[in-house]
């Protein structure tokens, strides 16, 4: 028993901080990866793989959040702005999921799942043509909500000022991503950077480490709900948050050395196969 | 030091302390190995089965499951705490905007701790 228990906390912490890897490497998180290997290849349901996946996206987002915040890149009102519309998302997201899961209508997250995977295809390959945004004309919400900063940008070897527009657009789509981290357990960072990089025109390091910071927020208020419906399992969160961890550390020592564009396209590969399998299952065909 | 630093190392802090008692509850299965109490109900069990209020005062049974619950809930913890110094922060700033912003944040996580899960259960039940 003890033995049986042993490999399989092992396979627990291979899968997940392979999930990390890939999910710092790519940047969208290793929820991303980590929903489909547990449910499709480990046969974890749906609800606990959710769940242990939420717990880990707040490990990462304070884990990097800490580093990032010493770089003063991260606008912490931006985020807390947007942070109303991503808790109140969550929470419908979760009570969503709970509706979900006690009638057991599991496929219809699968296909939603399957389809988030694909959608990550169009922002991977489009990735960063440009860091900073075209200079947009400040609207009213810029002022009222001092949508403005500034950051040293070591690559730019510049400082670089900003400010942001369109609030009210920024919290729509931070509702949508904030229901979809509730729903499907992952943190959504994509969403919210095309919140902020889109929609608020704001540069791409302030989005993405904004998004991170906001990650945390968004899943705990999840995790509350996932906790009391018995979604969270202690021991596949506990060996989840911990493969994560050490998978986002060893992707960020990766990233410094690779910048390969191959690389890129294998890893878009793997979201389409998955993606593929998750859409499958949901259509009730194997796996 | 000023308020971002005691974010940072708040956070830093929160995910340490999570990341000790998770791995020692993940170590006491095999350490402090009583095969009794490790069945597979156990083990696979899940949140919904315990009483949250109980966790802290649990751990001094050396049981790995409180102490794997107790690591999660310091997880879950960190950010709300992250959103708690954030009101202070804006109350120093004299930033009400944001003071009342972040205190809309600090309510939501607090519906869906507190009081979420009791309606939920009153509708399910």
């Amino acid at each position: 028993m003890i033995f049986l228990i042993f490999v399989e906390l092992l396979i627990l912490l291979i899968a997940s901080s392979f999930s990390g890897i890939i999910g710092s490497l790519t940047g969208l998180g290793g929820a991303t990866f980590l929903v489909p290997i547990y449910t499709l290849y480990l046969g974890i349901p749906f609800p606990y793989a959710a769940g242990a996946s939420l717990i880990s996206t707040i490990a990462t987002s304070s884990g990097a959040g800490s580093a990032y915040i010493k770089d003063k890149i991260t606008n912490v009102k931006i985020g807390m702005g947007l942070e109303i519309a991503t808790t109140l998302g969550s929470i419908v997201g979760s009570l969503t999921v709970v509706f979900i899961f006690t009638h057991h209508l599991e496929y219809i997250v699968y296909l939603i799942f399957g389809g988030v995977l694909l959608s990550q295809v169009y922002v991977q390959l489009t990735k960063s043509k440009y860091e900073l945004p075209k200079p947009a004309k400040p609207d009213w919400t810029t002022k009222f909500f001092q949508l403005k900063g500034e950051y040293y940008d070591a690559v730019l070897g510049q400082k670089v000022e900003y400010h942001g527009i369109r609030w009210w657009l920024g919290e729509t789509i931070m509702f949508f991503a904030g229901f979809i981290s509730g729903l499907l357990g992952i943190g959504s960072g994509a969403l919210k950077v095309l919140a902020m990089d889109w929609a608020m025109n704001l540069p791409m390091k302030v989005s993405t480490t904004t998004s991170n910071f906001m990650i945390g927020v968004t899943a705990a208020t999840g995790s509350a709900i996932y906790w009391a419906h018995g979604y969270i399992q202690p021991f596949l969160a506990a060996g989840t948050a911990i493969g994560v961890l050490i998978g986002a550390y060893i992707g960020t020592k990766i990233l410094v050395r690779i910048t390969s564009k191959s690389i890129r396209y294998i890893f878009t590969a793997i979201l389409v196969f998955l993606g593929i399998q998750m859409i499958l299952r949901g259509l009730g065909y194997g796996f | 030091m000023d308020f971002e630093d005691v974010v940072g190392y708040a956070l830093r802090i929160g995910v340490i302390i999570s990341a000790i008692f998770l791995v020692t509850g993940l170590l006491l299965i095999f350490v402090k190995s009583n095969p009794a109490y490790i069945t597979n109900e156990f083990l696979y069990s899940n949140s919904s089965t315990v009483n949250a209020y109980e966790i802290p005062v649990r751990l001094t049974s050396l049981n790995f499951m409180y102490f794997l619950y107790f690591g999660l809930i310091v997880l879950i913890a960190t950010p709300i705490m992250r959103v708690l110094i954030g009101i202070f922060q804006f109350v120093r700033e004299r930033n009400w905007i944001y003071v009342i912003i972040t205190a809309i944040v600090f309510f939501n996580l607090m519906v869906a701790i507190f009081i979420l899960p009791k309606f939920m259960a009153l509708i399910l039940s």
